[in-house]
């Protein structure tokens, strides 16, 4: 399939539109595209985006990195946080954060520990370092480069990251009172969540990409939205400020 | 009364500078088998790398690891050399790819790893800094690691009955912590826009061990107060050594060393997936943590001044 945008620079874009003007939110480690999103973002339509919540405050790094949290990555900045002021940030929340995971459920939560028994497991993961924004922010977004059967699973193996949790009736029980997880993004497509299930909802396919490939790719049974369409792709505006100002070194152009 | 001022006697102010050749000696009183360590930096910055290898020349084991919210390849050097019993460590990655020894030694339960998120660490630690016994959160709900973190506890607000959670303090017995610079009474200055959660660790600590990679003169500190970060009365013992956080960096003085992670990296990979080749892991302790006499030693054995020139000029042109 030729395109003329990578994975990497496709997931970051679509991401960026959705992030408003005047927001505050942030990525942390391991988050090349959602800082690349909120880069761009800041760069067209959201100039008074405030970039804070994991210790730096509105960076302006000379490179994308794929850590946010060191001096490396920061170029300039307005100024350092601690671990003390996002204890605070995680009770107050963001606007807007990203995870990503080892597995993702039909409900949006998502799996950083392990994959298997928590005493056994067959695979321990990295854990989470901070979960509170999926539960204290306003929205979050899943980025998520492996879309397949072993990581879109019926029902996580280790709940590390809240997501809708068992639906409408769980999310009321545990006191979750925000949107949580607002959009899916694969190599493959987007899901949204549908308002009363709470559950995965296709909304639209990249270019190429077909309804049976995402249905053999994903390990439950998902609805489609009826306005199914196709993933708008980047604009030449967004790809050019993509690789002049947000991603110079091409960070994003290998991940495909 | 007072005491006779002629009398009195006048000693000097005492050091907290320790000789680099002295500073195994001194963790290894502060630490013992079965105690518990705090490491400040994250990830890949900031890490006291040098002060690491001496707990694992020192022999500990059984140690409680705790560490800022992030950590990499110095925790998984600590469960390579089987120092490590139990981890309080939010997150263990070295960002493109696992930790392999702490996958390993999850996987095959040599290690407990406890399921803590960075609100239960920072939590604690803020408790002890604070003088009381558990910090309140609320930001948690619906996550198992509620459930399987021993660190925390419900309970509900006294004043209006809302539930809450609870993170009891978290009191390391030794904190080992990298800066830029310090004076030889501990007064300790990080010259890297990040500082992390090492003032907070050197807070709840009850001995706080800090690397720096220069000692300057007392007047420096005197000359900027706003530059220190931990304040000297903090701080146990300050040692000079240099890249004392290789192969991690010290911003703004050296960057990461990169090939020298993923090269410890391939190797844990290798042994998960064929524990017959132990010897390896063995082999690159000798070579990296036991055999070097002092940290001048590791250096050379690393690739001496053409490599860690090359991580100077890194860092200076971010």
């Amino acid at each position: 399939m030729s395109r003329p945008y990578s994975t990497g620079e496709l997931l970051a874009v679509l991401l960026s539109r959705d992030l408003q003007d005047g927001e505050t939110g942030a990525a942390g480690a391991a988050a090349l595209i959602p800082m690349a999103a909120i880069l761009l973002a800041r760069a067209s339509h959201a100039p008074n985006m405030q970039i804070a919540g994991e210790m730096f405050v509105n960076p302006y790094p000379k490179v994308l990195s794929s850590s946010m949290l060191d001096d490396r990555a920061l170029g300039k900045c307005e100024a350092a946080e601690t671990f003390v002021e996002l204890f605070g940030h995680s009770h107050r929340g963001l606007d807007f954060f990203f995870h990503s995971g080892l597995q993702y459920d039909q409900y949006g939560n998502v799996n950083l520990h392990c994959i298997g028994p928590w005493d056994r497991p067959q695979v321990r993961g990295p854990g989470a370092a901070n979960f509170s924004y999926a539960i204290r922010s306003r929205r979050f977004y899943i980025c998520a480069l492996d879309h397949s059967p072993r990581s879109f699973v019926e029902r996580v193996d280790f709940l590390t990251i809240p997501g809708n949790l068992s639906g409408p009736e769980s999310r009321r029980a545990a006191g979750l009172t925000h949107q949580g997880p607002r959009y899916v993004l694969t190599p493959f497509c987007v899901f949204d969540f549908d308002e009363v299930t709470l559950k995965m909802r296709l909304m639209s396919l990249h270019p190429g990409v077909t309804l049976d490939e995402v249905v053999s790719r994903t390990g439950f049974a998902f609805d489609t939205r009826a306005d199914l369409s196709e993933t708008k792709t980047p604009t030449d505006d967004e790809l050019h400020l993509l690789r002049t100002i947000v991603d110079p070194g091409g960070s994003l152009k290998s991940i495909n | 009364m007072f005491p006779d001022p002629v009398a009195q006697p006048h000693p000097q102010r005492r050091s907290k500078a320790v000789d680099v050749a002295d500073i195994g000696r001194v963790i290894a009183e502060a630490l013992a088998d079965g105690g518990s360590v705090c490491i400040g930096g994250l990830l890949k910055q900031g890490r006291p790398v040098a002060l690491v290898r001496e707990v694992i020349r020192a022999g500990r084991k059984g140690l409680k690891l705790f560490s800022s919210p992030a950590s990499g390849y110095d925790v998984d050097l600590l469960i390579a050399a089987g120092c490590v019993a139990e981890t309080y460590l939010p997150v263990v990655t070295l960002e493109h790819r696992f930790c392999p020894f702490f996958r390993d030694a999850v996987e095959r339960n040599t290690i407990k790893a406890h399921a803590v998120d960075a609100l239960t660490v920072v939590g604690g630690l803020m408790a002890t800094t604070n003088g009381v016994p558990y910090q309140p959160v609320t930001a948690w709900a619906g996550s198992d690691v509620i459930d399987l973190n021993p660190l925390i506890a419900r309970t509900t607000c006294p004043f209006d009955g809302t539930p809450l959670f609870a993170v009891q303090a978290i009191r390391p017995d030794v904190a080992l912590i990298h800066a830029q610079e310090a004076d030889e009474f501990g007064n300790i200055r990080h010259l890297s826009t990040m500082t992390y959660a090492d003032a907070l660790i050197a807070r709840a600590s009850r001995t706080v061990i800090v690397s720096v990679d220069r000692i300057v003169p007392a007047e420096k500190i005197l000359a900027d107060p706003t530059g220190t970060t931990i304040p000297g009365f903090y701080v146990d013992h300050v040692v000079q050594i240099p890249f004392g956080a290789h192969p991690t960096a010290s911003f703004p003085n050296y960057s990461v060393d990169e090939e020298f992670i993923d090269a410890f990296a391939d190797i844990g990979d290798a042994v998960r997936k064929d524990p017959n080749r132990r010897d390896a892991v063995e082999a690159y302790l000798d070579r990296h943590v036991r055999d070097p006499r002092d940290p001048f030693d590791y250096l050379d054995a690393v690739g001496g001044y053409r490599r860690l020139s090359a991580l100077e000029d890194e860092a200076r042109f971010i």
